[in-house]
């Protein structure tokens, strides 16, 4: 049975269609990368397997369940959001916005009892940023910012964390964290993660870590490929979707291991009809 | 790390015994000269209800005037305090205060209203009290144009509604008669505790209370709240009911507040941030902080509007004219706490 499935998910805002007819399932464990030119729609379509936003047609179910039918505090427990962009207002102390994803949990007129600050304790523990515990959060850098995000959806104890573009503006260091804590957690968690990116490589980097991975191309209102890295990330279809000459490069650190990786080369300039 | 904790630990203490010192050191003070060992003897009077006779007007000055003015000033400050650091919480912006959403401005109208169509304290209050909620509920229902609220929208609609609501002002001020109403319409914008009597408590303390209790007993979700809408609801809240309680809860206790008081800036806006300053911001304690500041801030206030000079200094002027000094020092020594 898949944790989530979408069927004919279509979505527009007013009279624009952001997407039309999208299916794709997930399973446990199991990593959907959301790949797609600029403004194809990836964080809309995140945004409505969130539930912030409404289907116009077609519907999401995790376990079974549509999720138009689920309270904000049902779907919280069993999905969470990384957001890309977070408007820090307010100098909370890290401990104190990685509680706030205790929140489905905390009856309505109380706060988060004990019990809740040793979850949060263990999971700044899990991914390495127990010492930033005290810091005001407004001081952080960007990656250990996402780290902080991260910690606050790993307490929401979901089973899936929708994760948008988790690795953007991040330095090498921090992307290949990010990375790993991903790994780590699907491989000794079993969690499932639907995370947007602009990086193909990453897609081939979960393929290579022996995780179940599905990457769907985005663009034109439809998922226009879907598969494994391996069969989706070609050089045609990227020349076809992008316009890029790409190349594809395979590597062994060791034996019967085969990494790969994708280049892009050039710009394809596109034949515009002057001459006519 | 320790010393922090044992830091926060007394900052909480003193600003839970604070308060009741306040309250007691305002009996002592006022224009009417009574020896403090006489106040004592009246106090323990009413307390141990012995029978021993004193002069009524004792009696009178410190169970009527005194003692309902202290606690009003109270709630008031308290109020003010924490439905400003509710919204600042909400609106996820440090320079918001209680007024922001027009409660300031529309009973400000009611008030003058009231005070050129009736002039009874009574429906000063009613209509105090109905216009600062007309104006959120407007201000609301601008901010619901397009069908959710997004946080610009309803500042844009408090925006537009207390300017509309100040323009009303002038009108009735320009309208009013200039010997009688215009001076009562004046000092009441101005604000003071001056007609405080235990009538007046009782009828604005209830939508103070309950304001105030709600907000208490939301506190926490407030911080949930200032992460944004959307991240907000992926933590698991339901938005509009939410965001929903916070204006409401925040709009009564103002507008309770105001209807009595009159307009007194400052104490929504800037006692959040002595709370924050002194506690942070996390609005399990903030909350809880901001009350007690700004009950003591106000008490204390109004003892001195009461004694510096003859005729009362109107309590607008003041707060402003004390808590600004006092605000950049706290800034300079604190280093504006992690802002």
């Amino acid at each position: 049975m898949p944790l989530i499935k979408i069927e004919k998910a279509s979505f527009s805002y007013g009279q624009q269609q952001i997407f039309a007819d999208l299916n794709f399932v997930l399973g446990t464990g199991e990593i959907f990368c959301l790949f797609g030119p600029n403004g194809c729609g990836k964080t809309t379509l995140l945004e409505n397997i969130l539930g912030l936003l409404k289907l116009n047609q077609g519907s999401i179910f995790i376990n079974n369940l549509n999720i138009a039918n689920l309270k904000p505090a049902q779907l919280a427990k069993k999905m969470a959001y990384l957001p890309q962009f977070h408007n820090k207002t307010f100098p909370y102390k890290v401990k104190e916005i990685v509680l706030m994803g205790r929140a489905a949990y905390t009856p309505f007129f109380s706060a988060p009892s004990k019990e809740d600050k040793k979850k949060v304790d263990h999971v700044l523990k899990l991914i390495g940023i127990y010492h930033l515990r005290e810091r005001p959060y407004l001081n952080l850098s960007g990656g250990e910012s996402r780290l902080v995000m991260l910690a606050r959806a790993l307490v929401q104890e979901a089973q899936v964390i929708v994760m948008d573009e988790p690795t953007s503006h991040l330095d090498f260091r921090h992307e290949l964290e990010i990375l790993e804590i991903i790994v780590k957690l699907i491989k000794e968690k079993g969690l499932s993660i639907i995370m947007s990116t602009h990086f193909p490589n990453q897609a081939f980097y979960f393929e290579n870590k022996g995780i179940k991975t599905t990457l769907g191309i985005m663009n034109n209102k439809k998922l226009l490929f879907q598969g494994s890295p391996e069969k989706v990330l070609t050089e045609k279809n990227m020349e076809e979707i992008f316009k890029i000459k790409t190349k594809i490069l395979s590597y062994s650190e060791a034996e019967n291991e085969k990494l790969k990786y994708l280049i892009p080369l050039k710009i394809i300039q596109e034949q515009k009809d002057e001459k006519k | 790390m320790l010393k922090n904790n044992l830091k926060k630990k007394l900052i909480i203490l003193a600003l839970l015994i604070f308060p009741f010192l306040c309250l007691f050191f305002s009996l002592f003070l006022g224009r009417y000269p009574i020896s403090a060992s006489m106040i004592l003897k009246v106090l323990a009077n009413k307390i141990f209800s012995q029978k021993e006779k004193f002069s009524a007007i004792y009696e009178t000055i410190i169970w009527e005037v005194r003692l309902p003015r202290a606690l009003l000033g109270m709630l008031v400050g308290a109020s003010l305090a924490v439905s400003g650091t509710a919204f600042q919480g909400l609106f996820r912006n440090p320079l918001i205060s209680s007024g922001i959403l027009g409660v300031s401005a529309g009973a400000g109208f009611g008030a003058s209203l009231a005070i050129i169509l009736f002039n009874n304290p009574l429906m000063i209050y009613s209509f105090a009290f109905l216009g600062g909620i007309t104006a959120v509920l407007l201000s609301y229902l601008i901010g619901r144009i397009y069908n959710s609220t997004p946080t610009i929208m309803l500042i844009l609609g408090g925006v537009i509604v207390a300017s509309i609501f100040s323009a009303l002002i002038s009108f009735l001020k320009y309208m009013a008669d200039p010997y009688e109403d215009l001076p009562s319409i004046v000092f009441w914008l101005m604000g003071s505790l001056a007609t405080a009597r235990f009538n007046d408590i009782i009828i604005s303390a209830i939508p103070m209370l309950i304001g105030i209790i709600g907000l208490l007993l939301i506190k926490w979700r407030i911080n949930i709240l200032s992460m944004g809408d959307k991240e907000a609801q992926t933590l698991g809240l339901n938005i509009n009911f939410n965001k929903g309680l916070v204006i409401f809860c925040a709009t009564i206790a103002t507008a309770g507040a105001v209807c009595v008081s009159g307009i007194i800036g400052w104490v929504g806006l800037v006692i959040p941030h002595i709370g924050r300053m002194l506690i942070g911001n996390d609005n399990k304690f903030l909350i809880p902080i901001s009350l007690s500041l700004g009950g003591c801030f106000l008490v204390l206030v109004d003892n001195l509007a009461r004694i510096v000079t003859g005729s009362e200094i109107p309590l607008g002027i003041l707060t402003a004219l004390l808590g600004g000094p006092f605000f950049v020092y706290l800034l300079k020594k604190t280093k504006g706490g992690g802002w």
